[in-house]
């Protein structure tokens, strides 16, 4: 059995499951009085019905998947969602200046960026796009509660 | 004409200095969109939802520059198909068979200028139809009840999940999982949480900003993380960007019978550029192919799918008006920002909203004056920005997606959530299931189960009332017939370019 296959059988497992579990789901969704003669279930059930109904045909019959990336890609890839979750966490006690430039610039070094040349494009970035939304566009952006607490004592 | 005179009501609205501004931007950046690895409109509209909000523009003005760069990436896509053979997205791909043989040539100037010309003519001939079309469209449609309108959606979620890549069942999958994202939330009848897992974050449901900008601009950069061995872009000498007259009359033909597909299959849900451009050049073919120069660097193969693919956008923007239903993943994307800015398209919109239809259909017509105008003397800046390493740009599109998913409820709640998008958007890209479904489900779904539900509690629980109008059961009809005909078809002729899934990779 070739790669692409195994993935094919693989998504269509994921999704028959999940589809699964969706309906599964969706049993519990009971109302006690009845506001229209659909209710809150019908969708529900057609999304897993359909799910389930492909994945099993996706396994059954599976067509040509994608081919998957080696290893030290997958590192790489790894590494950007760390910096995505990292950006989440310390987006709002760092600042957003702060903590865009650290986030990006890692990003920029994942890409293949040398570090120098990523650090500065990635501060410089920073620095406009707070201007530019926080100035421009009165878009509201983190300023860092960690800055906002030493500036205050 | 009554069409006429609402039209010059209409360049009232998109001749004002801000509106003409945002055409302006729209596409330019729109142009930049196409053309960049990393950054589709999809992804551009969605970025800019939070910020038109946040900034409290008119929901016309909002609309004139998210379409500006709609169309406006229709042309930016060229740019990178004709000189690097790297289609942004699905829609030029047949653009490339001509396009970069011409670049090949030492002809990628005069291949560059014959896109721009052949987008304009599609562009603005397609304006025309949509004036006079999209009225009468509304005018009918204000027929529709609850029960054709589920019928509607059924019909334009059966197109897309088949027609928007690869296999029918992927595209169903796909639009399964839309749907289901849509019932996250309180249930809008019953006020029962569904599948919020007691997240008091999840009670309002799945913010399509973040979910959008998740799938498609973090799984992009995810996915281009597989191709940074790829040395820099390297572009070749195109010469002049110009047309000689002769080639201009020799391809007028290509970019008539392209305007007329592309606009007519850009109407239909599901199919869109991609589908339009790929018949055009198909059909220009069989035509005028006499010598057997198409492949080869015919013009004509340039003109007759980038008018098709420029008028088919603007087709697309009919049923996303008139019915309020659209049949693609961008005008889904726009669908959302129209409904997040108060707006809600239907029959009534052209009558009710007349500055935004007609100001809309105004502000298209200068926006493709502008792209004409920008397209041929700048050529040589879009060249360069196809040049910006990856290490650059890349990063840059994350931090735009961060500060658009953070400006929706100015939460680090929904960065994580856009992560997770990003992760699943990668998984789904790599086995093949189509993103643009998802989108159209998620802004969709809502709608949908409001309509049945309207429909059932009008008939008191008798499912006859769905196939109970001339109007639904033809919708019915095409619905079953869209899921069941393009597979024969595939089974007996193995169309090349017409089901490939929008890469940004294609082979080299």
């Amino acid at each position: 059995m070739s790669a692409p296959t195994r993935t094919d059988r693989a998504a269509g497992a994921v999704l028959g499951l999940l589809g699964l579990a969706v309906a599964l789901e969706a049993t519990t969704f009971d109302v006690l009085f009845l506001t229209d003669p659909v209710g809150p279930k019908a969708i529900p059930m057609l999304a897993a019905a359909i799910l389930v109904g492909s994945g099993a045909a996706l396994v059954a019959r599976p067509g040509s998947g994608g081919a998957w990336p080696g290893h030290g890609i997958l590192l790489r890839m790894a590494g950007a969602i760390a910096a995505f979750g990292v950006y989440a966490a310390i987006l709002a006690p760092l600042g957003f200046v702060l903590s865009t430039t650290a986030t990006v610039a890692s990003l920029s070094m994942l890409f293949g960026g040398p570090w120098r040349r990523s650090v500065g494009a990635a501060a410089a970035l920073a620095v406009v796009l707070w201007y530019l939304f926080v100035w421009l566009l009165g878009l509201p952006l983190p300023l860092g509660a960690v800055w906002e607490a030493l500036w205050t004592r | 004409m009554d069409a006429l005179s609402h039209l010059a009501g209409g360049f009232a609205v998109a001749l004002q200095p801000l509106n003409l501004l945002l055409a302006l931007v729209g596409v330019f950046v729109g142009t930049f969109v196409g053309m960049l690895p990393g950054i589709g409109p999809i992804n551009a509209i969605a970025i800019l939802i939070p910020i038109t909000f946040a900034t409290g523009m008119e929901p016309a003005s909002a609309l004139i520059l998210m379409a500006g760069i709609y169309y406006g990436s229709q042309y930016g896509n060229s740019i990178s198909t004709i000189l690097l053979n790297v289609p942004g997205t699905a829609s030029a791909v047949v653009t490339a068979l001509d396009g970069h043989a011409m670049t090949r040539q030492g002809r990628g100037g005069p291949a560059l200028a014959m896109a721009a010309i052949a987008s304009f003519f599609g562009g603005t001939v397609s304006i025309f139809f949509l004036i006079f079309f999209a009225p009468l469209l509304a005018e009918w449609a204000i027929r529709f009840g609850p029960a054709e309108y589920f019928a509607l959606m059924v019909f334009a979620f059966a197109a897309l999940s088949s027609l928007a890549g690869g296999s029918v069942l992927k595209g169903l999958a796909a639009t399964a999982l839309g749907l289901l994202l849509a019932t996250v939330g309180l249930d809008p009848n019953s006020a029962i949480p569904r599948y919020t897992f007691g997240q008091i974050k999840l009670l309002d449901g799945m913010d399509f900003v973040v979910v959008t900008i998740g799938l498609f601009a973090v799984s992009e950069v995810l996915q281009l993380l597989e191709e940074t061995e790829r040395g820099q872009a390297v572009t070749r000498g195109y010469g002049r960007v110009m047309i000689t007259a002769k080639e201009f009359l020799s391809s007028l033909g290509a970019q008539i019978r392209g305007s007329v597909l592309g606009f007519l299959i850009g109407v239909l849900p599901g199919a869109g550029g991609t589908i339009a451009s790929f018949l055009a050049y198909s059909t220009e073919q069989r035509v005028s192919d006499r010598e057997g120069t198409f492949g080869k660097g015919d013009i004509r193969g340039v003109a007759a799918p980038e008018s098709a693919n420029n008028a088919a956008a603007t087709g697309a923007m009919i049923p996303l008006l008139t019915l309020g239903v659209p049949g693609s993943g961008t005008t889904a994307v726009l669908l959302g920002a129209l409904l997040g800015l108060g707006v809600t398209p239907g029959p009534l919109l052209i009558t009710e909203e007349p500055d935004l239809f007609w100001g809309l259909a105004a502000s298209m017509y200068v926006g493709n004056v502008f792209l004409l105008l920008l397209n041929l003397p700048l050529v040589g800046l879009f060249v360069r920005a196809l040049t910006l390493p990856r290490w650059f740009l890349l990063p840059g599109v994350a931090a735009l997606s961060f500060v658009a998913v953070y400006a929706v409820n100015q939460s680090a709640f929904d960065l994580v959530l856009m992560t997770g998008f990003g992760v699943a958007g990668y998984l789904l890209r790599k086995t093949g299931v189509p993103l643009a479904p998802i989108i159209l489900g998620l802004v969709l779904g809502p709608l949908m189960e409001k309509s049945l539900r309207r429909a059932m509690s009008l008939s008191g629980g008798d499912w006859g009332v769905l196939f109970s109008s001339p109007i639904a059961i033809t919708l019915w009809l095409l619905a079953t017939a869209s899921l069941v005909v393009p597979p024969l078809l595939a089974r007996r002729v193995t169309a090349p370019a017409s089901g490939a899934t929008p890469t940004r990779t294609p082979p080299r």
